[in-house]
């Protein structure tokens, strides 16, 4: 085992995709949520189409989603 | 795009911490310049380098490294992690998700480059008055990530430069 392993090449240029993946990934969940929620989409049909919770999608994007002055639709209104 | 060229607020733990707000601004520039959410090793670097009086800049551009070279770097970098699963550049249809208004926090290659920036200064010094080379030796110090692989990529010595940057002296005083 290296001491100073490559900062290019083997495990280096995975790794270094891995954590680019992460953020673009997080980046796309960003805009396509406030897409999907200017679209009318309630944060149940969002959740469904992420895999994930209501209380995770509304947890996660809540505060950007008022900031971007989307009209969010109430829970009994979905 | 707006996203791009959002007012730059704060990243005030930089200020207190002795980086100039001017400095400080120019990192918060740079990371939302790049769709960042936190402030990384690379935005530093990158403000550093765009300095136009700065002691960091000096010792880049001795070697060639101005702004515009260390964005390409960086950029190559990018397409080469990305090329290593078969991937480009997000779709540019994708549009820009609301930025939030609120200060761009340090991602943990900035605080690290911080911390080796402090440390190396307290013990070149035997006291805290961080200089921007000193910063700069905290980025370059860095083994694996962003940065390395950039200027891996650019052909620079990374250790050298780093080495270059603590001896640096400095001939007035500035951040």
């Amino acid at each position: 085992m290296p001491n100073s392993p490559s900062p290019l090449d083997g495990p280096a240029d995975g790794l270094a995709a891995a954590s680019a993946l992460r953020a673009i990934a997080d980046r796309l969940e960003d805009a396509e949520v406030e897409r999907a929620m200017r679209a009318g989409w309630s944060w149940s049909q969002v959740a469904e189409a992420l895999g994930v919770t209501r209380q995770a999608v509304h947890k996660k994007h809540l505060r950007r989603l008022l900031m971007a002055q989307i009209e969010l639709r109430r829970r009994n209104g979905e | 795009m707006n996203r791009l060229f959002t007012p730059h607020r704060g990243a005030p733990l930089l200020v207190a911490w002795g980086i100039p707000a001017g400095v400080s601004e120019q990192f918060v520039f740079e990371a939302r310049r790049d769709g960042a959410k936190a402030i990384e090793a690379e935005h530093m670097l990158l403000a550093l380098a765009a300095s136009s009086d700065g002691d960091a800049a000096k010792v880049l551009h001795e070697v060639g490294l101005d702004h515009e070279r260390l964005a390409s770097a960086l950029k190559e970098e990018r397409r080469r992690t990305l090329a290593f699963v078969g991937m480009k550049e997000l779709n540019k249809e994708v549009p820009a998700a609301t930025e939030l208004e609120s200060p761009l926090s340090l991602g943990t290659s900035a605080k690290a480059a911080m911390k080796r920036a402090f440390i190396g200064a307290r013990h070149e010094r035997r006291r805290v008055h961080l200089r921007s080379t000193d910063l700069l030796a905290g980025i370059l110090e860095a083994e694996l990530g962003t940065v390395p692989r950039a200027l891996a990529i650019a052909g620079i010595d990374i250790a050298a430069l780093a080495s270059r940057a603590w001896g640096f002296k400095v001939m007035r005083s500035e951040c």
